[in-house]
């Protein structure tokens, strides 16, 4: 799809172009565009319109033998919470989200959008998934676990719907523990022209019943993705779980 | 003033934000001493605008004619852009004033609250949850 600004005989050019293929441009015209860039919405302390909130996260339904190790965990994370430790290691080791927490949008990200591809970029630690459109999703034993899995899109009308799998049993969400065999289902709509939705369920055999929730993102009109390399790192975690700042000379 | 304006827009919104801490959370400022702060004034030494932090580095005055090393560590490059900074906004040699919540270990360094420029100008880096910080110094 062609989006810049284009002089009349390059329009007139076009709409020839349209005219002669009607039936593909018609089926292309049919998707929206979520090219650009996108922030959380709301922003920490914003009130949301009701119209466009996100849902709440509920905690993950999971089978009885994977509970303990989730509430250990969870008893963790709220005494680092409430002390502003962070909530996982990965940040302070400079290792990416993955899947599915870089959705959670830490910074800003960028979707980049093709017919045959589909690139969301988060900016904090210059994450990018891929998402192939109208390919088949690989089976999880197939790939090589990784950070954001194997993403493969398709649209069901004016919802990008992604399938995701082969995500590394190391990369989790709020310390939830899960198979190689997770699969991550995205259903991405615009719910007005500015505000776009993202619903994930997650589905494991390590869970009783799907994990669903809503991120909301709202667009950045005059932004531009910094990049982020995790250059230098002062940040370290003694053997007690307590972060020191390593001072230079 | 229309940064400082946006900067601390940036603040409120962190602090209002406690139930969306997991999400906001980015790196540790536990190991920083909250219930004080203590204000340094010198020469800047460096500015390095690197993540996940930004540090600038100070030979701070002791008030008798000596100097010592002091370390500040910032919120990352991106959160910073956001409230006006540049990797520009500082440069080595620049004479500046910093309020810092000090760092526990009792280190010569800590976290940045407030920088007052050579020109006289406030910056404030947008530090999540600062209602958190007293400012004692």
């Amino acid at each position: 799809m062609i989006r810049r600004p284009m002089g009349t005989p390059m329009k007139a050019m076009l709409f020839g172009a349209c005219l002669a293929f009607a039936g593909t441009a018609s089926a292309a015209a049919a998707h929206p565009d979520f090219s650009g860039n996108w922030e959380r919405y709301p922003r920490p302390g914003e009130k949301a319109d009701p119209r466009y909130a996100p849902t709440p996260i509920p905690n993950p339904q999971l089978k009885p033998q994977y509970r303990a190790e989730w509430a250990a965990g969870q008893k963790i994370l709220a005494e680092r919470l409430s002390e502003s430790q962070p909530p996982g290691d990965n940040y302070v080791h400079c290792i990416p989200d993955g899947m599915p927490a870089m959705m959670m949008g830490m910074f800003p990200m960028e979707v980049m959008q093709r017919p045959e591809q589909i690139n969301i970029t988060q900016e904090a630690f210059n994450q990018t998934r891929r998402i192939y459109m109208n390919q088949k999703l690989p089976k999880w034993d197939e790939v090589d676990p990784s950070f954001y899995g194997n993403s493969v899109g398709h649209w069901e009308g004016d919802t990008l719907v992604i399938e995701t799998t082969g995500i590394k049993q190391n990369v989790r969400f709020r310390w939830t523990p899960h198979s190689e065999a997770m699969k991550i289902t995205e259903r991405i709509r615009l719910l007005a022209p500015d505000i776009l939705q993202d619903q994930i369920s997650v589905e494991d055999d390590y869970l009783e019943k799907p994990w669903t929730y809503s991120y909301s993102f709202k667009r950045m009109k005059d932004y531009k993705i910094q990049e982020y390399i995790c250059e230098d790192n002062r940040e370290y975690v003694d053997q007690n779980g307590k972060v020191h700042l390593k001072i230079k000379d | 003033m229309r940064l400082g304006y946006g900067v601390r827009l940036v603040m409120l919104s962190c602090a209002a934000a406690i139930p969306a801490l997991a999400a906001y959370a980015h790196h540790s400022f536990a190991m920083f001493d909250n219930t004080r702060s203590i204000t340094v004034h010198g020469k800047v030494i460096s500015y390095q605008w690197t993540n996940p932090h930004v540090y600038l580095e100070i030979d701070a005055e002791d008030g008798k004619g000596a100097t010592r090393h002091f370390t500040m560590e910032m919120t990352a490059p991106s959160m910073l852009h956001r409230g006006g900074w540049t990797s520009r906004t500082v440069k080595p040699g620049d004479v500046v004033t910093a309020v810092v919540s000090p760092l526990r270990d009792g280190q010569p360094g800590g976290l940045l609250l407030e920088l007052t420029l050579p020109g006289g100008k406030k910056m404030l880096p947008g530090v999540p949850n600062a209602e958190r910080y007293k400012i004692t110094s």
